[in-house]
């Protein structure tokens, strides 16, 4: 008994099948085995911080009453808003039909899909009751609350995710079609509901305020482009299924959507600062001083204005660095930048204290520091991505869809470092 | 059919009662899960709630007299040991801040564990070291019960609600520990349940903060840190009741509510304040 997938046919039996994955794992090149060992180690460790954290008030987090939102939830945000990303680039070619950005299509659904189920993986496990959450949002829902429509747009935009990538791996093309549109509608309004659930508490005026939504939609653009920028380069590299049109189409089409996301960012992060010091709010102005002249200055500076933006501009504007590696160091930086920023956002909001309670009142400042519980299930998360998509790479069929070839006439990939890199 | 109507065969009776035995079931499972409206007050209420209870009848008020406190403690204590609030400092459903108006004109705060212990002589603010004391008062802090709760209106799940009488309540069997509630509180009164020797069975991980001593004010009890003031700084009452003395305080005293410009529309009312308090 056997599963056909994709190309491969996977023994459906237990032990056949623990034969037929050591016979897979064995007969990949030497450099996969590693990557694929370093990211299982990696999946491990945060599996262990995961159970960590399960027991209900069980501290292992960091998190304190003054300090309700920690890495978790820019973990959380991070990756809910990437996902909202790869749609929102990868719709130009799916839903507005520009040729140009149509080989994105198959690979962002992959990791959108995979983005958003880590991001409901960390949720879980930053709340302390995730099953009742599902019930309670279903059975006695809240429309007022900014979080409900959040749990609701996201949880419809995984179904649509995930009818997406069944269609499209199963040749239904009008359904396909289809979900593209409804997946990238939702891409719009899910980081939309995310911002406004920040952006209704007047208890933190740096979170508060119609500029919070936004901002979670440009960012969202941003981080999801960098991503498809570090996978595309790797396409390249590697020579995977359909580099060709990666090294000619894909990659220019990136660096434009790369340039596009930076500017935005730039001016959405100047406009932050520049009205967060003029503000006659004290708790937005304070919250602004800790950020770019405070305990937070050296991460804003460092990693969200230099590495996070002007870098990455600079990469994708020389002439010199007009490469598939000036893109993928740009990706790499400006995706880095974007956690900063995911950090540094929630961080922001919560450093002046609401109150002088304890613990709160000897310190300007409310302090919080992730526990390594809290870093390992970080860490875990970006390397099951990682660790999920690399098989994706290797054991789906990742050449475009019979809209635009037909199938099986691609060539096979191989895991081959391309010789050269030409500028673009 | 033999005219008196249609008959149900056994087997069709069987079938039926097979079908609902897993949909009974099914149903036991979640309203444990998910508990309803009327399991919610029925649990806030408990344990001691007199039967006879309406809370339509009442509209609970709060008043805290920082020119009366003397920073004893006390209330702290009684609250934490009468609702099984964890000790660690960082945990409160009530606690006293000092407020140090220096000669410069800052205003330091100060509130070493809660208050719990009473302060000592000088303020622990950092910057106090020094500074010349123009005065001080202490200020008794906890839920603000407030007629436009931003917890309640945030919850996802609405495990936060109000109450007919005014008391914002929490549905512990309902909460999902997202804390959104505890991020939302402009006065920083909530707070998740850490796991610990200290907190009830069954709430670690829930939200949590003062409900004016529910359990004790539906007995026609006044709460634990009203009752222990030994100065009379917390005065509690029904603004319903006519002779109740909180109508004379809310009405002879220049009692004002902290942010104000939240919109929050809080029921505990100040006396004696100077100057802002966040």
């Amino acid at each position: 008994m056997s599963v056909h997938v994709s190309a491969h046919d996977l023994a459906a039996v237990p032990r056949a099948a623990l034969w037929a994955v050591r016979l897979e794992v064995i007969s990949q090149p030497r450099q996969l085995k590693l990557w694929l060992a370093f990211l299982s180690a990696l999946c491990v460790f945060g599996a262990v911080g995961a159970l960590l954290s399960l027991p209900p008030g069980w501290e292992v987090l960091g998190t304190t009453p003054s300090f309700e939102w920690g890495i978790l939830i820019t973990a959380y945000v991070f990756f809910a808003i990437t996902t909202s990303g790869l749609c929102l680039a990868s719709s130009l070619g799916t839903v507005f039909g520009i040729e140009r950005f149509l080989p994105l299509e198959k690979r962002h659904a992959i990791l959108a899909v995979l983005c958003l189920v880590t991001a409901f993986g960390i949720i879980a496990l930053d709340l302390h009751f995730p099953v009742r959450m599902v019930f309670g949002a279903v059975l006695s829902p809240s429309p007022a609350s900014p979080m409900w429509w959040m749990g609701v747009f996201y949880g419809v935009y995984l179904v649509f995710l995930l009818t997406e990538v069944a269609s499209m791996f199963s040749g239904h093309w009008q359904i396909h079609r289809i979900a593209c549109v409804l997946s990238s509608i939702t891409a719009v309004f899910a980081p939309l509901t995310l911002g406004a659930v920040f952006a209704v508490l007047a208890a933190h005026p740096f979170w508060h305020g119609a500029l919070t939504p936004p901002y979670m939609i440009f960012s969202a653009f941003l981080s999801g482009t960098a991503l498809l920028g570090i996978v595309f380069y790797c396409v390249h590299r590697f020579r995977l299924a359909d580099f060709e049109r990666t090294e000619t189409v894909a990659l220019p089409a990136l660096r434009f959507l790369l340039i596009i996301g930076l500017v935005a960012s730039i001016v959405l992060v100047a406009m932050r600062v520049v009205t967060g010091l003029q503000s006659t709010i004290p708790a937005l102005a304070d919250a602004t001083v800790a950020l770019i002249a405070g305990p937070l200055a050296l991460q804003f500076w460092i990693f969200r204005v230099a590495l996070g933006l002007v870098v990455p501009m600079a990469l994708l504007l020389a002439p010199r660095t007009r490469t598939p590696i000036g893109i993928f160091a740009a990706s790499c930086l400006a995706f880095v930048g974007i956690f900063a920023d995911r950090a540094l956002f929630v961080h922001a909001g919560q450093i002046v204290p609401t109150t002088a309670a304890a613990g709160t009142v000897s310190v300007p400042y409310a302090e919080y520091t992730p526990t390594l519980v809290e870093l390992s299930i970080v860490v875990g998360a970006f390397a099951f991505v990682a660790l999920a998509y690399t098989l994706a790479e290797r054991f789906l069929d990742m050449s475009p869809h019979l809209g635009h070839q037909a199938r099986g006439q691609v060539e096979v990939t191989a895991w081959v470092p391309a010789p050269t890199e030409g500028v673009l | 059919m033999n005219g008196t109507g249609p008959s149900v065969s056994r087997r069709g009776l069987l079938k039926g009662g097979l079908l609902a035995l897993p949909a009974l079931a099914g149903s036991r499972m979640l309203s444990a899960l998910v508990s309803s409206p009327d399991d919610a007050v029925a649990a806030a209420a408990a344990p001691g709630t007199t039967a006879a209870y309406d809370p339509a009848l009442h509209d609970w008020a709060f008043v805290c007299h920082a020119d009366r406190c003397i920073g004893c403690g006390l209330c702290v204590e009684a609250c934490k040991l009468e609702n099984h609030v964890p000790l660690d400092p960082e945990f409160n459903r009530t606690w006293v801040e000092r407020h140090t108006v220096t000669e410069d004109g800052e205003v330091l705060v100060d509130s070493p564990h809660g208050g719990i212990d009473g302060f000592p002589p000088e303020s622990t603010a950092e910057g106090a070291e020094g500074a010349r004391t123009k005065e001080a008062y202490f200020v008794p802090r906890l839920c603000m019960q407030c007629d436009n709760p931003p917890c309640v209106s945030v919850c996802p799940v609405s495990a936060t609600y109000k109450s007919e009488d005014g008391v914002v309540l929490i549905d512990a069997d309902r909460c999902i520990g997202c804390g959104y509630c505890v991020v939302g509180c402009p006065y920083g009164a909530r707070y998740i349940v850490p796991s610990g020797e200290e907190t009830p069975i069954g709430t670690a991980g829930v939200a949590d903060k003062c409900t004016f001593c529910y359990h004790r004010i539906t007995r026609s009890q006044q709460p634990a840190c009203v009752e222990v003031c030994p100065v009379g700084a917390r005065e509690f009452g029904d603004r319903k009741d006519p002779a109740s003395p909180i109508n004379v305080a809310l009405r002879d005293d220049r009692v004002r509510v902290l942010k104000p410009e939240q919109g929050t529309e809080p029921r505990v009312f100040y006396t004696g304040l100077e100057g802002e308090v966040g």
